[in-house]
């Protein structure tokens, strides 16, 4: 029962959740630099524009990868809510963005191929540091339970203070904010069009940005896991980190595949096993 | 327990008796009929072992001969069929191998003395069951999928003289053979089958006769005979270093307090011998080789036979060397495998080299879990051996009939085959997706091996690299597939054979119920396999979830049935909320320059010409080289290895 | 009013096609993003594609080659949609008009909605077409709706 209460909770708290913290993102991106910004809630006004928009569609098969991605989203972030192993959190949320990358491939479209190739590689970056991460969990509570981190007294942060600096670096890529908004952006244009969303529209384009807001609250509850205790502090840390990648979206260029990959494979890797590193000895 | 052994005779004879008719009758309705009948009565076998459970069996003499002497005389045949080959292709290192392990045999048969007799001969226990059931199910409907691939096969290729009989004499005694091989006790038996596999294999990747299928099939044979050699000695080591004992798996799992000295080198010898036959590195090359032959040749080989062999072995020998430093040394080898094949997976655009990599690669994590050596591990091992065996099997199968169509087994020529071969499509889109995805049961064993390998950091930084690049490889391969034209596809299922129809249709229900059922299978299947010699298994239902734990602390649990409620509501809901048939179609954006109407996929140029917009996947090649990511990739696999034998030795 | 047609009203995202404009109104149409005009106030969105638009801001004459891309941009984008012609020669054709390969005004081509004369137009002249371009939308939702009910 209390289960059900949960995902039903999730189910219809998240959108809001994700919906409000975006409006907020492109307020305070506005006002960065220097504007006055959209209302907060624009992001709702965009989806509920889209709702309403005529069906169109290459073909259909986009639309089952598209409802698969949002299908496994909203599980992966029921099963983070239910404190249920976060190996297979980590693994349930590389099946949704694969979704959402076969969804791009569905079509013939040249601009959202590369956009789902550049997505394929964005997922080689971050999947080594969250499952880092989730080993990280299991050598200090010697258990990859997230109900076991929100038993825990101290918080994470202390003894996983360089793997919770690399997760902040995936946080960007999974936000999708430059330097590492290659797959799909709307500042883009000129040479991706859309990316991945590009042959998506209307509707169906609407069921992706909904996903996107289950997504961001799903990734700050990553972050929420390193100060699991008292929940406040970790929703606080989780908002600082928000705000963090809103810096560095908008003090970044846009940069290449190879220099993220790179980046992520050297610097992000290194920076967990260092942290596991010191932990084991 | 008349029946049961009864069982064991049809299972290593069946398919002796079948493969005789196969090769004798040389007529393809003769054939078909044997390949069915024979099918789908191992199937029963297998599945009757299954009911009866694990038993031992001593089959008695023959005529007044004792099968121990039965099998050493065909040994000797085998051996020196093997030096006939090595000699008629001039292939100096087949030659001087056989010749090795000819003296060996010799030496050890005739100026050893008296060797204590193994009784039982056979045991069938559960892990063997285990292999019965792939090989005897999944080899089944890979021999049914042969005879109708390779009759059109010779329609592509046409040859003089009719050589499908023998394709099928070989492909079905393979059956026999691995039965043979997974139900021995004795290791001398076990021997005798492991070359017999060997053999199969040659002939079978050697069947087209061309220049390359002859280069590889030696290079396939050499490699094995390397693990032969290695097998032999190990038989000969044991003799010395266990006198008065039975040369028997039983007694090398029963050593008080785990191999140690000379035995564990033993070990390591068989161990090295698992490696070959599973193509670890740096012997990756002759199952890539193997990629010549004919396709149910390579479902064989990869899924539920031949490469099995070896990490069988491998896994069988766990409890031997638990504790030692050669059980690290194994895990660390396995998932250096698993890496480097994993990333030359990315370099590949032939789409069975994709896979033959991936095998390679799951291979690897399987012998990682081996030399992890943990309950959670060894389960993991296993489970990764069955669902591996169905996902393969299929993968490949899928990959034939696409080749029989249209003509290329190239990712790149596969671009779109959603609208014209659909079922195909999406019996190869369940294999990709059950090879790395929850829930299917694949990632049930990468998951618990994951858990597993926290203990051993170097082993869990390779996992972790590895499971990454995974996702790669095959998205890349099932985006090809799945890019459609536009429009509002009508697809129209392709007419197939009624035996591609039984095989596919058979392994991807396989894959999606085996999926479902994932948690019986892992505590009514694996579990009593890994407590024989572990006491527990490490995994443990809870509310239809599987949940590993450590003393008696729960550390993960994976749970599939929720998992498939969601992607059922997910299919679902597409036909249902977002009714895609009533949408309108528009071509695809070419930034307005499209030429025609809905379906075009051109564009006009600045010269007003019509350009077709062509796709392709990123293969890396300026960062990565296959042949200097192989030469490297050996290179440390033989440091490996030599340290993996070499701490046995200190 | 229901929450969609509101929500229509206030999230117009914009393609730009530039014809063959002398590039002086498409400054102009981009310095309306910048932070002195800030379009982004209205919910306004400078997309790359037009299955994401709403709002098709064309600017220069259309010419004998162009003609084609622009009708298939527009019928790319999905309905309900605005046509906002940018600047004189959008408007008629301009200082081009008659000339040997110009067509004439957007209008000879697609259906446009609002016409902004000017020759580069304002920014706030542009902001101001597409608002107004906004109304239009409201009375096209609402006429539909009403021959639904019908």
């Amino acid at each position: 029962m209390r289960e059900l209460v949960i995902i039903l909770l999730v189910l219809i708290a998240a959108p809001i959740l994700g919906g409000l913290l975006s409006g907020i993102d492109r307020i305070i991106t506005a006002r960065m630099q220097g504007r006055v910004g959209p209302p907060l809630l624009q992001p709702f006004y965009d989806v509920g524009k889209l709702l309403g928009k005529e069906r169109i569609l290459v073909n259909q098969r986009q639309v089952l990868w598209a409802i698969g991605y949002l299908a496994l989203v909203i599980t992966s972030l029921a099963m983070l809510c239910l404190g249920s192993d976060l190996l297979i959190i980590v693994f349930v949320m590389a099946f949704a963005a694969i979704c959402f990358v076969l969804g791009g491939l569905s079509t013939k479209s040249p601009y959202s191929h590369i956009g789902s190739q550049r997505e394929l590689l964005q997922m080689l970056s971050y999947e080594p540091v969250l499952i880092l991460l989730a080993i990280g969990v299991f050598l200090q509570n010697k258990s990859f339970l997230v109900k076991d981190i929100f038993a825990r007294p101290e918080p994470l942060l202390f003894s996983l203070p360089l793997v919770f600096v690399a997760v902040l670096l995936i946080l960007t890529i999974k936000m999708r904010k430059s330097p590492f908004d290659l797959s799909t952006c709307h500042h883009a244009h000129q040479e991706l069009v859309q990316g991945i969303t590009t042959e998506y529209s209307g509707p169906y384009l609407a069921l992706i940005e909904l996903t996107h807001w289950y997504e961001l609250v799903l990734v700050l509850g990553l972050v929420v896991l390193f100060w699991a205790q008292p929940v406040w502090a970790g929703l606080l840390l989780a908002l600082a980190a928000f705000f963090i990648e809103l810096v560095i979206d908008n003090i970044c260029a846009r940069m290449t595949w190879s220099w993220m990959v790179k980046l992520t494979w050297t610097v992000g890797i290194i920076l967990c096993l260092v942290n596991l590193g010191f932990n084991l000895i | 327990m008349e029946m049961a052994e009864g069982l064991i005779a049809i299972a290593i004879w069946l398919p002796v008796l079948a493969a005789l008719l196969c090769y004798f009758g040389r007529s393809y309705g003769l054939r078909n009929a044997i390949a069915w009948i024979t099918g789908i009565a191992l199937a029963l076998v297998s599945l009757a072992l299954l009911a009866i459970g694990p038993f031992d069996y001593q089959p008695s003499g023959i005529l007044g001969v004792s099968w121990d002497q039965v099998v050493t005389v065909a040994d000797f045949a085998l051996l020196g069929l093997i030096l006939y080959i090595g000699l008629k292709n001039k292939h100096a290192l087949i030659t001087v191998l056989t010749l090795i392990q000819l003296v060996v045999l010799v030496y050890f048969d005739f100026f050893t003395g008296e060797h204590t007799a193994v009784n039982p001969a056979f045991v069938i226990d559960n892990l063997a069951i285990i292999m019965s059931l792939i090989i005897n199910i999944i080899g089944s409907l890979i021999c049914i999928y042969g005879v109708r691939y390779i009759a059109e096969h010779e329609e592509h290729h046409p040859v003089e003289k009719s050589r499908q009989p023998r394709f099928m004499f070989w492909l079905v005694i393979f059956l026999a053979a691995m039965n043979g091989l997974v139900f021995s006790n004795s290791l001398l038996w076990l021997y005798f089958f492991w070359e017999v596999t060997t053999l199969c294999s040659f002939e079978l990747i050697g069947h087209n006769l061309d220049k390359e299928a002859v280069a590889n099939a030696c290079r396939a044979l050499w490699m094995n005979m390397v693990g032969g050699v290695a097998f032999i000695l190990a038989i000969v080591y044991l003799a010395s270093s266990l006198p008065g004992q039975p040369l028997a798996i039983r007694t090398l799992l029963a050593l008080p307090g785990g191999a140690t000295g000379t035995v564990l080198f033993a070990v390591a010898l068989l161990v090295f011998a698992g490696f070959t036959k599973s193509a670890q590195m740096p012997f990756q090359s002759w199952l890539l080789g193997a990629m010549v032959a004919p396709t149910p040749v390579s479902a064989l080989l990869h899924s539920s036979t031949m490469v099995k062999a070896g990490v069988y072995l491998v896994v069988r020998m766990a409890p031997a060397y638990q504790g030692t430093y050669l059980s690290d040394l194994v895990a660390v080898a396995g998932a250096f495998t698993f890496l480097a094949a994993s990333v030359l997976a990315v370099t590949q655009s032939n789409a069975k080299r994709v896979l033959a990599y991936s095998t390679i690669a799951n291979l690897g994590l399987i012998i990682a879990c081996a030399g992890i050596n943990t309950p959670v591990a060894i389960s993991a091992a296993i489970a990764l051996i069955i669902f591996h065996a169905v996902s393969k099997g299929l993968l490949f199968l899928s990959t034939g009939v696409i080749e029989h169509n249209i003509g290329s087994r190239d990712i790149e020529d596969m671009g779109g085959l959603v609208d014209r071969m659909p079922v195909t499509t999406i019996i190869v889109a369940i294999g990709v997706l059950s090879m790395f995805l929850p829930p299917f049961g694949m990632l049930v064993g990468k998951w618990a091996s994951l858990e597993a390998s926290t203990q051993l950091p170097l082993v869990a930084l390779m996992f972790v690299l590895a499971s990454a690049v995974t996702a790669l490889f095959w998205i890349k391969w099932l985006g090809r597939l799945m890019e459609g034209e536009p429009g509002l596809a009508r697809m129209k299922p392709e007419k197939m054979a009624p035996h591609y129809v039984v095989s596919l249709g058979g392994l991807a229900l396989g894959a999606v119920v085996l999926g479902m059922f994932v948690v019986p299978i892992m505590n009514k299947l694996v579990a009593p396999a890994v407590e024989v010699a572990y006491k527990t298994s490490g995994l443990f239902t809870q509310g239809g979830a599987i949940v590993a734990q450590t003393a008696s602390k729960t550390i993960g649990a994976f749970t599939a049935w929720p998992l498939f409620v969601v992607l059922a509501v997910a299919i679902l809901a597409f036909w249902l909320l977002f009714k895609p048939e009533k949408a309108s179609i528009r071509p695809i954006y070419l930034c307005g320059e499209n030429t025609g109407e809905l379906d075009s996929t051109s564009f006009l140029s600045t010269a007003d010409q019509a350009v077709e917009s062509s796709l392709s996947n990123y293969y890396f090649s300026s960062s990565l080289n296959e042949n200097k990511l192989n030469k490297v990739g050996n290179v440390i696999a033989i440091m490996v290895i030599i340290m993996l034998l070499g701490v046995t030795v200190i | 009013m229901g929450i969609i047609q509101k929500s229509q009203l206030k999230s117009p995202w914009v393609l730009h096609y530039d014809c063959s404009s002398c590039n002086g109104c498409d400054i102009e149409i981009l310095a309306s993003l910048t932070p002195v005009y800030d379009i982004e106030r209205f919910g306004i969105i400078n997309t790359g594609n037009p299955k994401h638009a709403d709002v098709l801001l064309v600017t220069g004459g259309v010419n004998r080659r162009n003609a084609r891309v622009l009708k298939n941009l527009y019928n790319q984008m999905p309905e309900p949609k605005v046509v906002v012609a940018v600047g004189s020669c959008a408007c008629t054709g301009g200082v081009f008009y008659n000339c040997y390969n110009i067509l004439g005004g957007v209008d000879k081509v697609i259906p446009v909605d609002v016409y902004v004369p000017g020759c580069a137009a304002r920014p706030e002249a542009i902001i101001d077409g597409v608002v107004l371009g906004l109304q239009k939308l409201k009375e096209k939702t609402q006429m539909k709706s009403e021959e639904v009910a019908k």
